[in-house]
C-alpha cells in the first residue's frame, strides 16, 4: 500500500517527454522517414473519406450522431446512473473513479487481492490517460499490450501517435527491427503478413498467461448496462473472453442512452475513424459470463473515470464531451500531418488533444498549456469530426484561457505597442526612431540583420534600409 | 448480404438445408481444416453438418470443448482448426453477423481459431444494424451476457496503415447461407 501512495496523481500530458512543445515540432520535422510515413497516413485517410461521403452517406448521419451525443452529455447523470444499476443487475462491478490516482489504484488492488501477474490489454486511451500501465507495472506486474500498433509502441518504448493508429509513424522494417529484439532472435519476417502473424503467436502466448484483461470501452449503453469495444484485430474480444477477471475502463462522457443511438454511432465510428462503414469486431458484454457458460470472465468490472470531465459540463467547453476518439480531427490537421502526434506530449494529440490535454489538467499546466496553439485554425477539424464538434472554435477559446509565460509576454508586448501608437505624438517618435534606426544599421541601402522582435524578419530576408522604400 | 460479406473479405455461399451440412465440411477440407468446433446449436443438426464432416474424415468437436486455454487458443494440438458459429442475425448492409454467447455457443469461437465458418439461416437477415440490435436486445428478451458483430475476417492496419488480414483472430471466414 504505502509504494502505491507515493505515486503522485500524474497529468494527462506525459511526464518523460523531452524539451519544449517548439524543439519536439521542429525535431518532428527535420525527421523525413517520419514525414514520409505521416503523409501516407494522411492521404489514405483523405481519399477514405471521400468514398464515405459518396458512397455511404456520411455527411447525413453526422448530423444525427451530433443530436445523439448533445442530448447524452445533457442527461449524463441520469444515464451513468442507468447504466451502473444495469451493470450491477448483470451481476458486474461499477466504480466511480474521480481521477486517475483513484482508478489505478482500484485496478492494481484488484490484481493483487487475485493474485495476479500477467495483465492483458485492448486498446484503450482512457488507461493511456491515467497512465494505467505505469501504475500496474510499478504494482510488479507484467502489462501486454495486444493491439498490434500499442504493442509495436510499448516495444519501442515510445507513446503513441494517433488515438487509433498508434504505430502510424514507424514503417515495416523499423517494426521488423522491433520484433527482432523482443523475440531475441533474427528469425522474424520482414514483410507485413509476416509481421502480423509473427506478433499473433507471440501474443498468444501472453494471452495462455493473463489472469487479467484491460479494455476501454467506446459505448455504454444505459438501458441495458452493455459496453461496447470496437475494433479490427479481435485481440480486444480475446481480452474479453480468456482471462478469468475483466476490467473495462471508461470515459464518463462515452455514455448513450439505448440501442437506437448505440446503432447509430456504431456506424459513424469506423466510417470516420477508418473510412470502413463496419469495424470486424465490436464486442458488446453486459456483465460477467452466466451460469452454465463455460468460457468469458467470472468477474466483470467496470471503472468509469471522471478526470476532470463532469466540471466540463455547463462549460463553454461543454462541446468537447461528445468526442467518440475516432482521430478523424487528427488525420485531418495540416499540423498534425506534419509533426505526428508525438510532438503533442499527450495521449491525445491533433485538434481534439490540443484542446482537451490542457482541459484535463488545467490552464496553467506547463505541460499542455501551449497546446491550442498547435493550430492554424483552418478549419479542416471541423469538417472532419463526425459528431460536430466546433473544433476551431474551441481551439480559439482554448487559446484564451491558456496562461503560458510565452502568452503573457505577447500580451505584454501587444499593450505597449497599442500604448504608444494610441496617440499622434508617441506614433510619429516611434516611426522617427524606426527609421534612423534603419539608416544607422543599413549597409548599401539594406538592413541584413534586425535585433529583437524584427530577428525573425531578416532571417529569411533583407529590409530596406529607407522607409518607406524610394527608387 | 452476399456483396457486403464480398466486400468485408468473407467467402460466401447459399446452398438449401439439405446441401449446406456437405457444402460446409467440403469448403473445410478444401482448406485443410483437421478439426472442427461446432457450435451446439439445432441449425448444425438441421443441415447434418457433424456426419458430413466425419465423412470428410475431420475431426468434430461440440461447444462446450474440455481444453486447456493454450488448445483453445491454438498453442497446442493442430493449427488449423476451425470454429463454427450460428448467427441469431445478420445485417445486410454491413455483411455482420451477430453471434449471441450462451451456454451451447462459447463467445471465443469465432476467434481463437484459425479459420471461422458461420451457419446463416437466411431468413436472420435484417437490412440494418439498428434493426438487428433492437431485436437482440428487445424488452423482456433476456440480455445476453456476451453479443460478437463480426464483419470479416481478422485484420489490422497497424503497420504502414495498409489492411493486413489474420491479426488476432480468424485468417478466414466463411459464410454459409442456408435457404429452405
Amino acid at each position: 500500500m504505502s509504494t502505491r501512495r507515493r505515486r503522485r496523481n500524474p497529468g494527462v500530458a506525459y511526464s518523460d517527454v523531452k524539451g519544449t512543445l517548439r524543439d519536439r515540432t521542429v525535431d518532428a520535422l527535420r525527421d523525413p522517414t517520419l514525414a514520409d510515413n505521416l503523409r501516407t497516413a494522411g492521404d489514405s485517410w483523405g481519399a477514405g473519406r471521400e468514398v464515405m461521403k459518396r458512397d455511404f452517406g456520411f455527411d447525413q448521419m453526422r448530423d444525427r450522431a451530433r443530436d445523439i451525443r448533445r442530448s447524452n452529455i445533457r442527461n449524463m447523470p441520469a444515464l451513468l446512473a442507468e447504466l451502473q444499476s444495469n451493470v450491477r443487475a448483470n451481476g458486474g462491478v461499477v466504480v466511480r473513479a474521480a481521477d486517475a490516482d483513484e482508478a489505478c489504484r482500484y485496478i492494481t488492488d484488484l490484481a493483487r487481492a487475485r493474485g495476479a501477474r500477467v495483465v492483458a490489454k485492448s486498446k484503450s486511451m482512457a488507461t493511456e490517460e491515467i497512465k494505467l500501465n505505469e501504475a500496474m507495472e510499478h504494482a510488479g506486474l507484467e502489462v501486454v499490450e495486444t493491439d498490434l500498433g500499442e504493442w509495436i509502441i510499448q516495444l519501442a518504448n515510445e507513446h503513441p501517435s494517433h488515438i487509433i493508429a498508434p504505430a502510424v509513424h514507424l514503417n515495416r522494417d523499423q517494426v521488423a527491427a522491433l520484433f527482432r529484439d523482443e523475440a531475441g532472435t533474427d528469425d522474424v519476417p520482414t514483410d507485413r503478413e509476416g509481421l502480423v502473424a509473427h506478433a499473433r503467436v507471440r501474443l498468444r502466448e501472453k494471452f495462455a498467461q493473463a489472469e487479467i484483461g484491460i479494455s476501454g470501452v467506446n459505448l455504454g449503453v444505459a438501458s441495458t448496462g452493455t459496453v461496447c469495444i470496437v475494433e479490427n484485430e479481435g485481440n480486444a474480444r480475446l481480452v474479453t473472453s480468456q482471462p478469468r477477471i475483466h476490467v473495462a475502463v471508461m470515459g464518463m462522457e462515452r455514455v448513450v442512452a439505448d440501442w437506437d443511438e448505440a446503432a447509430h454511432i456504431l456506424q459513424v465510428l469506423p466510417m470516420a475513424a477508418i473510412s470502413q462503414d463496419a469495424a470486424n469486431y465490436v464486442s458488446l458484454i453486459t456483465g460477467p459470463r452466466r451460469e452454465g457458460e463455460t468460457d468469458g470472465p467470472e468477474e466483470f468490472h467496470l471503472v468509469i473515470i471522471d478526470g476532470g470531465r463532469g466540471a466540463l459540463r455547463g462549460s463553454e467547453f461543454e462541446e468537447v464531451l461528445s468526442c467518440i476518439r475516432c482521430g478523424a480531427c487528427l488525420y485531418s490537421c495540416p499540423m498534425w500531418q506534419n509533426v505526428g502526434g508525438q510532438a503533442y506530449g499527450s495521449p491525445y494529440s491533433g485538434p481534439i488533444g490540443a484542446i482537451i490535454t490542457p482541459l484535463l489538467e488545467g490552464p496553467s499546466s506547463p505541460g499542455s498549456r501551449d497546446l491550442p496553439f498547435m493550430s492554424t485554425l483552418c478549419g479542416a477539424c471541423g469538417d472532419a469530426c463526425p459528431v460536430g464538434i466546433p473544433l476551431p472554435d474551441l481551439l480559439v477559446r482554448a487559446r484564451a484561457r491558456s496562461s503560458s509565460p510565452a502568452k503573457r509576454k505577447a500580451g505584454l508586448a501587444f499593450r505597449v505597442w497599442s500604448l504608444l501608437w494610441r496617440r499622434g505624438v508617441t506614433y510619429r517618435l516611434t516611426m522617427i526612431g524606426w527609421r534612423l534606426g534603419l539608416r544607422i544599421r543599413g549597409r548599401g541601402g539594406w538592413v541584413h540583420r534586425l535585433p529583437g522582435p524584427g530577428s525573425g524578419w531578416t532571417k529569411v530576408r533583407d529590409m530596406p534600409s529607407k522607409w518607406p522604400p524610394r527608387r | 448480404m452476399v456483396e457486403s460479406l464480398a466486400r468485408r473479405k468473407a467467402t460466401v455461399e447459399v446452398a438449401s438445408s439439405g446441401d449446406a451440412g456437405r457444402a460446409a465440411a467440403g469448403w473445410m477440407a478444401d482448406q485443410g481444416i483437421v478439426r472442427a468446433v461446432l457450435a451446439d446449436d439445432p441449425v448444425v443438426d438441421a443441415i447434418g453438418l457433424e456426419p458430413a464432416l466425419r465423412a470428410a474424415g475431420i475431426d468434430v468437436l461440440r461447444w462446450p470443448v474440455a481444453m486447456g486455454r493454450r488448445e483453445v487458443l491454438g498453442l497446442e494440438g493442430p493449427e488449423d482448426v476451425c470454429g463454427v458459429t450460428v448467427p441469431t442475425l445478420a445485417v445486410a448492409e454491413r455483411g455482420t453477423l451477430v453471434l449471441e454467447a450462451s451456454v451451447g455457443h462459447g463467445r471465443g469461437l469465432d476467434v481463437t481459431n484459425r479459420h471461422h465458418v458461420s451457419l446463416l439461416m437466411a431468413d436472420r437477415v435484417v437490412e440494418t444494424l439498428g434493426e438487428a440490435l433492437a431485436q437482440t436486445f428487445a424488452d423482456g428478451r433476456p440480455v445476453p451476457s456476451a453479443v460478437s458483430l463480426v464483419s470479416g475476417p481478422s485484420r489490422s492496419s497497424d503497420i504502414e496503415k495498409i489492411s493486413t488480414l489474420g491479426a488476432h483472430g480468424a485468417l478466414t471466414e466463411h459464410v454459409v447461407i442456408i435457404t429452405p
